[in-house]
């Protein structure tokens, strides 16, 4: 295969990086209003001397006819009390706003952003020391403190910006910190130490590209909260006098009669500019956030409608099957790319209280299969054919009504990483009991802790663990607690997910042990999703070894482990370390599993297979029986046939 | 040099405060992490550390690597003592002794491309000034990783790259100091099987390759099985069995050792065999078990073992293990 090999200029990193960025921001509808709104007011405050159709600061002939004259065609926003055309003030006076704001704001930046940073990565003194004058300046009331030093000192321009910006820290300094601290205790961190990096370095290259984004949303709003401040200060009548801002012309009209004589237009203009500028900012820093702050990318799986297009077939479930999938294939919609066939053309049936191992690398489709059987994917997955049969019923076809009586009652998952998903602040007795209650509304106390009780005994938790919070828990006994969640109404089908992923060896053994007995004592029916073909030899009837969303092999346990004729299936057991032969090197598969926007032409494991020949890198090879319950596709077993 | 000394840990212990149990309790409690460690690694040796998760092995490797100091004990390299550095001193050992984490997800800073991370070790420790010098040993350390061409790979950002292509990266940037041992944190529990054995297969080549003792940190004994030379198994703190591999997976002969190795999975229903599976998890480091620390969980304990903390029974010259029933 041939590799084009593109050596990207470092210089273009930035400009790169910034192009980006516009990409994803012009995404948002929010940050692009707040944007322009922002921008109409900065220039016309840069270009205010040729906007503005009077100067402001003189008022050379004034007649008693120009006090107070409502809008017209000469003054578009009326006078005011000494004559003076509103519009020219108000364009003047965005100047003055936007400045006390913007400089305000950047001394705030400046200081909370540098206490937040020393008082989260230094941490111990420092940080009591900081935070704890942090804390006392967050419940001083900001406006009348301002109001006494703007008092108490000359009410310049200088004056106001540097009182502003010297109080408004605080909320910076909190955020900023708490986002130091989050990064400070992320592994790459821990990583550059041991490499020998010093503070500053780590400082520098690790912590800030991190806060950064955080510190520019918490800019804009400081800007806003700067205008604002500014506005009340004039109003209060402790602004600069030479210098007109919005709150300077409320503050004249509002003492010079413009509410008694009805010249609404004194009021309306200079408080819609505020308004308009706070609104602006307000929504501009939403739009960031949405950009900037990685916690609130919104990747989680939400059930969607996933639409099911395909055309009428005809079929019926298998006798004796409780669960059987037939032919199903699953689409990834994408705006404007062709969609991505995430699983192809999978069937498989399972019996009561048989166990059934779907095995793969990450990316193959695991989880979206099982996902599906549920119709709990993500709104970008399509089943576009196949069917799931479930005691009869098409789980495909039935009403989200009706397939919520099988939810959870009759197939439960315990999802990859479930452990961690418990809520941190309620009992795990009071969990298990939630997902009784949820499917069984009528149970009555009593019951219900009978139940909880009995839950926990059949995953192995004594009773008195009942009421203990999750983080009392290891995290085997966590598993454990989600196992007892999916048994709560007595399902037939459990799906786990990866259930044994991160957990050590010998806890890893009792989980099986664990769901090994269940399905012996309960005749539970489960699928077992994992990647470690090793896990499943120990307890599996069957297994379905998947690649790139399709079926490579399905066969019995003994089969795969033995005469296994896939290539994928072979490669992947030789990747297994063999206790009875240690020393033997390991082999290992070349190369990736194919990404699902970009499949190959012909047969998915083609580029990595050692036996691929021609045909397999332009034709797709079928499904078929090549043995008793033994399906494979492959090229090379077709041909040798 | 004396290659029989070139890393060695001795006695070597880590007390955290773990508060007091009530507000005017005078008894402080420790959490014992590491609790009396002894070992010794020579060049381009690999050594596995094998136990559970609250076994301390992590905290031994943070130990190791100066990034925690230790309560008692001392680590000699090449017959100095660097328990106890100045940051100064430390950074030069650094260049040394790197480190390769667990998660490659989390130990790649998200921000920076595969070309500013590879590259920052030489920052820190101002080597290769020269840019072409510089560029030159990033692609040594890349292709020696295994990132082929490195070309492709250094624009890119950690997002970009599967499991198995970020543990590269990780190991390209211990790799490009020119380390002389390379302590490995589970390097491979978050990847795939099927990426596991690329993983390890690389780190066997670089000891050969590169001349990097390396220690292997993990809970999988059916992982280090064909490249480690020694194998260490830890049980709350302690090592409880040592030996070479050989000795160790087949001959075990401590009963956590002969527990462990029941549990590796085998990849074979028709050699499903009887399991030794251990009720229960690791005890809290915080209340250590009275006599040997492993009785309450061992199948074969008998009455003295809730007394009696059991001493290291040599079992041949490379071989010993700590268990009472050993001792005649």
């Amino acid at each position: 295969m041939e590799t084009t090999i593109k050596v990207i200029e470092p210089k273009n990193q930035w400009a790169d990086r910034l192009l980006n960025f516009w990409r994803v921001f012009s995404k948002s509808r929010i940050g692009i209003v707040g944007l322009v709104m922002l921008m109409v007011i900065v220039l016309m405050a840069i270009f205010a001397p040729a906007i503005a159709p009077y100067d402001s600061s003189s008022s050379a002939s004034v007649e008693i006819d120009d006090i107070y004259n409502p809008p017209n065609s000469v003054h578009w926003f009326g006078t005011d009390d000494a004559g003076q055309d509103v519009f020219s003030n108000f364009v003047f006076g965005a100047r003055v706003s936007l400045t006390v704001g913007f400089f305000a704001a950047f001394i705030s930046i400046i200081i909370g952003g540098v206490t937040g940073l020393v008082a989260g990565y230094f941490g111990g003194r420092w940080e009591n020391v900081l935070m704890r004058i942090t804390d006392i300046m967050l419940v001083i009331p900001d406006l009348p403190l301002m109001v006494v030093i703007v008092a108490l000192t000359q009410p310049s321009l200088l004056n106001i910006i540097f009182v502003i910006g010297l109080l408004g820290w605080t909320t910076t300094a909190r955020v900023v910190r708490s986002q130091t601290l989050a990064v400070k205790s992320r592994k790459f961190v821990l990583r550059a130490r041991a490499v020998g990096a010093g503070n500053g370095h780590i400082i520098s290259r690790h912590i800030l590209p991190l806060v950064m984004p955080i510190l520019v949303v918490q800019g804009v709003l400081v800007v806003s909260l700067a205008i604002l401040n500014e506005s009340a200060l004039s109003f209060l009548g402790l602004g600069d006098p030479t210098a007109l801002s919005w709150g300077q012309m409320l503050n004249y009209a509002f003492g010079r009669g413009a509410m008694s004589i009805g010249a609404w237009w004194a009021l309306l203009f200079p408080g819609f500019g505020i308004v308009w500028v706070v609104l602006g900012l307000t929504l501009l820093g939403q739009g960031l956030e949405q950009v900037l702050n990685p916690r609130l990318d919104t990747h989680h799986l939400l059930p969607g409608r996933p639409a099911i297009q395909r055309g009428h077939v005809e079929s019926r479930q298998a006798k004796g099957a409780l669960l059987e999938v037939q032919n199903l294939s699953i689409n990834y919609i994408n705006e404007g790319k062709p969609a991505a066939r995430a699983v192809e053309d999978v069937s498989f049936t399972l019996n009561k209280g048989e166990l059934i191992g779907l095995v793969g690398e990450s990316g193959c489709g695991k989880t979206t299969l099982m996902l599906s059987l549920l119709r709990l994917l993500p709104s970008a997955g399509q089943i576009v054919n196949g069917r799931v049969f479930f005691n009869g019923q098409d789980l495909t076809a039935i009403s989200d009504e009706e397939l919520n009586l099988v939810r959870w009652k009759e197939i439960s998952i315990v999802f990859q990483g479930a452990m961690n998903a418990l809520n941190p602040v309620r009992t795990v007795g009071d969990q298990i009991a939630e997902a009784i209650i949820k499917h069984m509304p009528a149970i009555d106390h009593d019951k219900l802790q009978v139940r909880v009780i009995e839950l926990l005994d059949l995953v192995g938790i004594a009773a008195d663990h009942k009421e203990q919070y999750p983080h009392q828990y290891s995290g085997g006994m966590r598993q454990r607690a989600m196992i007892a969640m999916a048994l709560a109404c007595d399902p037939q089908v459990i799906i786990a997910d990866e259930p044994t992923t991160a957990l050590d060896v010998m806890i890893q053994a009792q989980i099986l042990e664990l769901l090994d007995s269940l399905r012996r004592k309960l005749g539970l029916a489960i699928i077992f999703v994992t990647h470690d073909l090793g896990v499943v030899a120990e307890i599996c009837d069957r297994v379905l070894v998947m690649y790139g969303g399709v079926t490579a092999e399905y066969a019995d346990v003994d089969t795969i482990y033995n005469e296994a004729r896939h290539p994928y299936t072979q490669e992947l057991l030789k990747a297994f370390p063999d206790l009875t032969k240690p020393k033997k090197k390991l082999s290992s598969i070349p190369g990736y599993p194919p990404r699902l926007e970009a499949l190959p032409a012909g047969c998915r494991f083609a580029p990595r297979c050692p036996a691929a020949f021609d045909r397999c890198h332009t034709e797709q090879p079928s499904l078929s029986e090549i043995g008793e319950m033994h399906f494979a596709s492959c090229h090379l077993i077709e041909a040798s046939k | 040099m004396n290659t029989e000394h070139f890393l060695e840990v001795r006695g070597l212990k880590k007390y955290f405060d773990a508060g007091r149990p009530r507000l005017f309790s005078r008894e402080a409690r420790f959490v014992h992490a590491v609790d009396d460690v002894s070992f010794s690694l020579r060049h381009s040796e690999v050594i596995a550390l094998v136990g559970e998760s609250g076994c301390g092995k992590s905290t031994l490797s943070l130990l190791l690597m100066g990034l925690e100091e230790p309560t008692e004990g001392s680590i000699f390299f090449e017959g100095r003592d660097i328990t106890h550095l100045k940051e100064s001193e430390r950074k030069e050992l650094r260049r040394k002794i790197q480190m390769v984490f667990q998660d490659p997800y989390e130990s790649l800073n998200p921000t920076q491309t595969i070309e500013e991370i590879i590259n920052e070790p030489l920052l820190v420790h101002g080597i290769a000034k020269d840019k072409r010098e510089r560029d030159e040993r990033v692609m040594k350390a890349m292709e020696d990783a295994g990132l082929k061409p490195a070309e492709v790979y250094l624009s890119r950002f950690p997002h970009e790259l599967s499991g198995g292509q970020r543990q590269r990266v990780v190991i390209a940037a211990a790799l490009v100091l020119e380390p002389e041992i390379l302590l490995a944190d589970e390097p491979v529990s978050m990847l795939d099987v099927s990426i596991r054995a690329e993983i390890i297969n690389l780190l066997a080549e670089l000891r050969i390759t590169r001349q990097i003792a390396v220690i292997f940190i993990t809970h999988d004994l059916g992982s280090v099985g064909f490249f480690a030379d020694r194998v260490a198994v830890m049980y709350l703190g302690r090592i409880v069995e040592i030996g070479t591999m050989l000795e160790v997976l087949e001959k075990p002969k401590h009963p956590y050792t002969k527990a462990l190795i029941s549990v590796i999975p085998v990849p074979n229903p028709r050699l499903r065999h009887e399991r030794i599976i251990l009720q229960g998890e690791t005890p809290n480091p915080i209340d250590v078990p009275k006599g040997c620390r492993f009785h309450p969980r061992c199948p074969v304990a008998i009455a003295i073992c809730k007394d009696s903390d059991p001493p290291s029974v040599t079992l041949s010259k490379t071989h010993s293990a700590a268990c009472l029933l050993l001792v005649k």
